[in-house]
């Protein structure tokens, strides 16, 4: 019962395409509505989250548009729909999506200020919406890194889906290689990591300037993350 | 009681939510998730959302509403009115509405065709809080199965569609951070910040998951499966979910299919 599901780009677009015209069955029951018994699983799940009215589709969000572009879903995200590991050749073109979009910055990779970093890497707030929205207009979005790592080893509060940071810079320094890199895991990690759960901060979420202070954190040597 | 937790066959028998706990966490002593707050299982015989109880029994049999019925005559799946062991079979299949209904949707589905409740009246308007109408009569209906186990009907071909695509939202990225379900829930024993998560695929950590309605400390209020919905699609930056709605009742077909089996704490104290 519990096979892993592998969602592929091919599965939602053929769904899209089968259910067209089909949104009334959730809201009546006439002769109109879809026989959801006929339907895969997959296109069901497609169905339920974009022709039902379950999400506040016209609220706008804070990157622009809407709650609808929120979930329809991306390259990436309809690969990586899947449980556990994506296999070989699904990686492969997960990592061939990431690496075609990224862009490095003008100019090349620079460390900001750790210390803004530092603010960036506590803060959860930014790009919630719903029944209560977050108001970029009075508080920067933040990058929230301690929710899923380890950082400054002071810190006690941190999460572990992600591996440790701790010492992340005195282990590395400061090359352009390094900077290089670490640009490109916390811009799209998919790149190194496929359909890994860490967000792509470079995809409309944050600015390069808050990358900048983020990666700071983690390298500088006066950060606390390497003391 | 002889009956232990483990492997078990599917329970008809009511159980005090505190003794659930308890077998719950001798059958599974190295889950960081069920034993992550020591104050919270203290607590558990003097669970402030038993002081719901009374209120939501009171609710349920007066004759309320423009129609000035009760909620005698609602139909939760077992017969009208039968109440012991319904919650925790829900989602399933009603015939009168020909759709499969999560236990929120049918709750008010009654207060609106029986008692006459309008989307404008608070009764059915307010959704969240200890003091709503629909979380007293959620705490006191959902009592009467405390300690049965998990056991959604799969026998209708509209329950094994909406449970399966159920499956399939649980796994599905999506949003401004690329999360779903499985990015929280997907192994055991992890953390976001100070929060120990429960995994969905250890069924005995996820009967307590999705044992609501509970009273988050946190919170200092007694929550729905609905609003741990909302909260974890907020909190995900997927957009914003809203109440009676068929992905809410995938997700919670999903949720209580992946809990088949085990007993249900209910209601529940979380952090």
């Amino acid at each position: 019962m519990f096979n892993k599901k592998n969602l592929t780009a091919a599965v939602v677009v053929s769904a899209s395409a089968a259910l067209a015209g089909c949104d009334q069955f959730f809201q009546d029951a006439s002769d109109r509505e879809v026989d959801i018994t006929q339907m895969s699983p997959e296109e069901l799940a497609e169905h339920l989250v974009l022709e039902t009215d379950s999400y506040r589709m016209d609220q706008e969000v804070q990157e622009g548009g809407t709650g609808r572009e929120r979930m329809q879903q991306d390259e990436v995200q309809a690969l990586c729909s899947l449980e556990g590991s994506p296999d070989s050749e699904t990686a492969g073109q997960v990592v061939a999506a990431a690496r075609a979009s990224y862009e490095r910055p003008d100019g090349g990779v620079e460390l900001g200020d750790w210390r803004r970093g530092a603010e960036l890497a506590r803060s959860g707030y930014g790009y919630r919406v719903g029944h209560n929205n977050d108001d970029h207009g009075t508080r920067e979005p933040g990058a929230n890194c301690y929710a899923c790592h380890q950082m400054d080893p002071a810190e006690t509060t941190y999460g572990t889906i992600g591996p440790s940071l701790a010492n992340y810079g005195r282990e590395r320094g400061t090359d352009e290689s390094v900077l290089n890199y670490v640009h490109e895991v916390v811009s799209n990690p998919h790149q190194y990591f496929p359909c890994t759960y860490m967000p792509r901060f470079g995809r409309n979420f944050l600015t390069e300037e808050q990358i900048s202070h983020v990666m700071a954190y983690l390298l500088d040597p006066d950060s606390p993350v390497n003391q | 009681m002889a009956v232990g937790v483990a492997g078990t066959a599917a329970q008809a028998e009511w159980q005090d939510p505190n003794d659930v706990l308890q077998k719950l966490l001798e059958a599974q002593p190295d889950s960081k998730y069920l034993h992550q707050s020591e104050m919270n299982i203290m607590m558990m015989p003097d669970n402030p959302a038993l002081w719901l109880l009374d209120d939501g029994e009171r609710l349920f049999y007066e004759e309320r509403g423009p129609n000035n019925a009760s909620l005698e005559s609602c139909d939760f799946g077992k017969g009208e009115g039968v109440l012991d062991g319904a919650y925790v079979e829900l989602p399933r299949y009603f015939e009168d509405t020909g759709k499969v209904m999560d236990f929120e949707m049918r709750l008010v589905h009654c207060m609106k065709e029986i008692q006459g409740f309008t989307d404008d009246d608070s009764a059915v308007s307010q959704r969240h809080g200890s003091g709503s109408d629909i979380m007293r009569l959620t705490t006191y209906i959902a009592h009467q199965s405390s300690g049965y186990a998990w056991n959604p009907p799969l026998d209708h071909p509209k329950e094994k569609a909406m449970r399966d695509a159920g499956e399939v939202l649980f796994f599905r990225r999506g949003g401004a951070m690329d999360f779903n379900c499985a990015a929280c829930h997907g192994s055991s024993g992890k953390q976001i910040r100070a929060s120990v998560l429960p995994e969905m695929r250890n069924s005995q950590e996820w009967t307590k998951a999705v044992s609501w309605p509970a009273h988050r400390a946190g919170q200092d209020n007694v929550r729905s499966q609905n609003h741990r919905i909302r909260g974890c699609v907020w909190q995900m930056r997927h957009a914003g979910i809203l109440p009676d709605t068929p992905v809410n009742t995938a997700l919670i077909s999903y949720w209580n299919d992946a809990a088949r089996g085990e007993p249900a704490i209910l209601p529940d104290l979380k952090r």
